[in-house]
């Protein structure tokens, strides 16, 4: 007969044989039951969940010292025993089964407080805990992993619950993750994380079982929930690679006593007064079991994706080879191409497994959306497009930041208070959208408000204040907004705590430039503001043309270059006598000497015996002369060095055929390398 | 020799005494000796062709192809302002410095030292401002005096004017 309480248990542990095996079994058999059936209260859990784990070290011979790990299992179930009687309520525990049902019966109407749970009735420790000692370290890191998908898996349903208050999937996926952490995390020893996880259960069970309803309070308080439950986790990882002590994350048991004390009533009739704060993305359901993944560390595909690099420089080496162009056996020839293809294929799929897509990124962008939003008083809509574009995992952290600033900014600062709104004939609900596509080699992500807009006379006049500029001449309306980014600078009149301070875009414009990403800002005064950020897809074989200038060779990225030509007399003129143009179907463009710009001897001078390349996007399209085009040819992008720095107008190297390092041209950086020439020219 | 000497700024940046002792490898830039410590040492590689970097300092004499890593080349003789030219026996030593690589170019490469502390003096101070701080000490082994080289502020350094100097020019 299987003893059910904890009582029976500990008279049964008096009474076994220690090496009976099969006694054990039973023992530990109801342990388990007891722990994770919801049959003993929180404050025993983690003691009995940490017996029956113990006990398992003995059954399966694990155990380095049976005895000491028997005292221990008898130790533990003590506490047990003592915790519970501790509790207000009468012995001997009763089943939690049973608890949940006297709270369930108390509905709305009652509207008081549910007996206070054991441990919000002795005064909570103020000092944390530290980890158990007999920690598993790896089992506690594959935890840590687990419920932070499960957490940002309930963020989602979260916020779309928030739009469909009746969602019933969203629910059940908070209710199960909560209810997983919390199981795990009792059997790991983790009591704080597993107490606070069962209140915050209880809440979403009641939910679930549609006894209260989503209102607002209720939001803020699973909301809240899932930002200590990720605090919690993130002390623990503090814990494991520090001294192993457990601080309470700040709001830990403000938030536990609000938990308790959850008066769905009152929060009822405050929903109608609620504004509506509409920021559930338009998401596809959150898929429940879909694709087959596995987990693989990011350090070992790094290293294979680097292999399959140097694969392809290699497998080029060879077919570059000059014994392979004089082969009398084609073959031989065939053979090896064919070996290029699939090289190159295998190329494309490493890249593609580092590649995440931008989904993850919006969502945490909603959150913050939602959260500035009711922080400030506004109502934001927020839209989303693109999410199912891909970008590479290196890209997505260092963008985070940013776009997280970027979006504050906007609903702090871009769109304007309701009232503003209504008087200048616009809904009372602003728009931010973000939308990621691809173009012409970038990832490119819009973030468009319809808010007051940048007022490029108050821009420059703060600009000119703090010294950054002397006058706005000759600024286009991009270069004056681009001035935002700098240090310090902020033209918000009142400096909130969430941005108005000038540090926020500061740190945009940093993280941009280690990415080497571009920032475009359109605005329109009183419509709205579109910032755009422009990305190169980074590494890649890139397919480039390798041309000749004096005794240096340079790569153009082939996606950049539009045609190539030799002028003639016709087609050039000069300005001022400095500045070069040359006329191609209509279209007026700057010629760039490229060997002036890099200081190479033995080029041409002369643009008639020479090639002109036309580069660059749309109205900004430029010639970069050459002497000659030496091939296309398909090149690993390899950065430059970190003892270098980065060096302007120039994204990188790449290793050629014949086994040299070809620079890789930046396009753009190259064109504002001599733009300044051409400017006095203007 | 017992450290007697009064504590100068100079003085106390350089590496403690017992750090210094170990071994180095020599080479010859421009007819003088130097050494590095070898721990510090990748590999060394025959001179090949290094492809030029525009808008470096001088004595950044541009990336060679590494087994597929592009690093950047240094010529020391051009940094302590000697001459620069490439002798037969020209080479490259592979310095690895924290996570960078680096390449140094270098006339000729000597030998492997063990060099005891004793047989470490600390440079003079040349009163007309000769560069001795990037020097972790003056090394005596047979017969010859050997220049040992601080490889990591000689190549950091040349960071610091490398950083001011592109970034002056993208400003430009």
């Amino acid at each position: 007969m299987i003893p059910t309480s904890l009582n029976d248990i500990v008279a049964l542990l008096m009474q076994l044989e220690v090496t009976d095996i099969g006694d054990l079994s039973v023992l530990q058999n109801a342990l388990l039951i007891l722990a994770f059936e919801n049959r003993a209260s929180t404050a025993e859990q983690p003691h009995v969940a940490r017996a029956a784990r113990l006990l398992g070290t003995i059954i399966d011979g694990s155990s380095k010292n049976t005895i000491a790990d028997l005292d221990a299992v008898s130790a533990a179930l003590d506490q047990a025993l003592n915790s519970s009687t501790n509790a207000t309520e009468p012995p001997p525990p009763p089943p939690r089964a049973a608890r949940e049902k006297s709270r369930s019966k108390a509905p709305a109407k009652s509207g008081t407080k549910t007996p206070p749970k054991s441990c919000a009735s002795e005064a909570p420790p103020i000092a944390g805990e530290s980890l158990p000692h007999d920690t598993d370290v790896s089992l506690l890191r594959d935890f840590l992993t687990e419920a932070a998908e499960y957490i940002a898996a309930s963020e989602v349903a979260l916020l779309t619950l928030e739009a469909n208050p009746r969602e019933p999937e969203a629910v059940n996926t908070v209710f199960r993750a909560f209810h997983t952490v919390k199981g795990t995390a009792a059997f790991l020893g983790l009591a704080h994380i597993a107490e606070f996880a069962h209140e915050a259960e209880s809440l979403l069970m009641r939910l679930r079982d549609r006894q209260i309803h989503y209102g607002p309070a209720c939001a803020d308080l699973a909301l809240r929930s899932v930002d200590i439950l990720k605090a919690l986790l993130g002390a623990v990882e503090d814990a494991l690679v520090g001294d192993g002590a457990l601080l309470h994350p700040p709001g830990y048991h403000s938030l536990m006593i609000a938990l308790d004390g959850y008066n769905p009533a009152v929060d009822f009739e405050s929903q109608e007064d609620a504004p509506t704060i509409n920021a559930a993305p338009r998401v596809a359901r959150v898929e429940s079991a879909a694709e087959a993944t596995i987990r693989v560390r990011t350090d070992r595909l790094d290293r294979l994706i680097n292999m399959v690099g140097e694969l392809v420089i290699a497998q080029t080496m060879i077919a570059g080879d000059p014994y392979m162009a004089n082969s009398l056996t084609p073959d031989l020839t065939r053979k090896v191409t064919h070996a290029g293809k699939i090289v190159r294929e295998l190329q494309e799929l490493s890249m593609s497994m580092r590649m995440v897509p931008m989904r993850a990124t919006f969502q945490k962008l909603a959150r913050v959306v939602r959260d500035t939003a009711s922080k400030v008083g506004k109502t934001v809509q927020f839209t989303t497009d693109g999410e199912d574009v891909e970008i590479d995992r290196n890209l997505v952290d260092i963008l985070a930041d940013p776009l997280v600033h970027m979006v504050r900014n906007a609903v702090d600062h871009g769109i304007e208070p309701s009232d503003d709104r209504d008087r200048a004939g616009k809904s009372r609900t602003g728009s931010v959208r973000l939308s990621a596509y691809h173009s012409s080699g970038n990832v490119v992500v819009d973030l468009i408000d319809d808010g007051a807009g940048l007022q490029r006379d108050r821009i420059v006049s703060k600009a000119i204040e703090k010294g950054l500029i002397e006058s706005d001449r000759g600024l286009t309306d991009n270069e004056v907004f681009n001035l935002i980014f700098a240090p310090g600078f902020s033209t918000a009149e009142k400096v909130t705590d969430i941005s108005g301070r000038g540090v926020g875009l500061d740190v945009v414009r940093r993280n941009l430039e280690v990415i080497r990403g571009r920032l475009e800002i359109t605005s329109t005064p009183g419509a709205g503001t579109t910032f755009s950020l422009r990305l190169p897809l980074t590494l890649a074989v890139t397919d480039g043309m390798l041309v000749r200038v004096g005794t240096e060779r340079f790569v153009i990225p082939l996606t950049q270059i539009h045609m190539s030509f030799r002028p003639e007399p016709a087609m050039l003129s000069t300005v001022v006598g400095q500045g070069e143009m040359v006329l191609l179907r209509g279209a007026l463009m700057p010629i760039v000497r490229l060997h002036r710009t890099f200081s190479v001897r033995g080029a041409i001078e002369n643009p008639l015996a020479a090639l002109l390349v036309i580069v660059g996007d749309g109205a900004q399209r430029t010639a970069l002369m050459v002497d000659e085009l030496l091939g296309q040819q398909q090149v690993v992008a390899k950065p430059l060095g970190d003892a270098l720095g980065r060096i302007p107008g120039f994204s990188g190297g790449a290793i050629l055929g014949d086994g040299c390092v070809g620079l890789i041209l930046d396009v753009r950086e190259t064109m504002s390398l001599t733009t300044p020439l051409l400017k006095l020219a203007s | 020799m017992s450290t007697a000497l009064p504590q100068s700024s100079a003085a106390a940046t350089r590496v403690a005494p017992s750090a210094r002792a170990g071994k180095y490898l020599t080479f010859f830039l421009s007819g003088e000796e130097y050494g590095l410590e070898i721990l510090k040492v990748s590999e060394i590689i025959g001179m090949q062709s290094i492809t030029r970097v525009p808008r470096t300092p001088a004595f950044v004499r541009g990336v060679i192809n590494l087994r597929g890593k592009v690093i950047p080349i240094t010529d020391l003789r051009i940094k302590f302002g000697m001459d620069a030219s490439i002798e037969e026996e020209s080479c490259i030593i592979v310095v690895q410095l924290r996570d960078v690589q680096t390449g140094i170019v270098v006339d000729r490469v000597s030998e492997v030292v063990a060099l005891a502390e004793t047989d470490i003096a600390d440079p003079p101070d040349f009163a007309n401002g000769v560069q001795t701080d990037l020097l972790l000490g003056i090394g005596k082994a047979g017969g010859r005096v050997k220049l040992l080289l601080d490889i990591d502020k000689v190549l950091a350094a040349h960071e610091a004017v490398q950083l001011a100097e592109s970034t002056s020019a993208h400003a430009a």
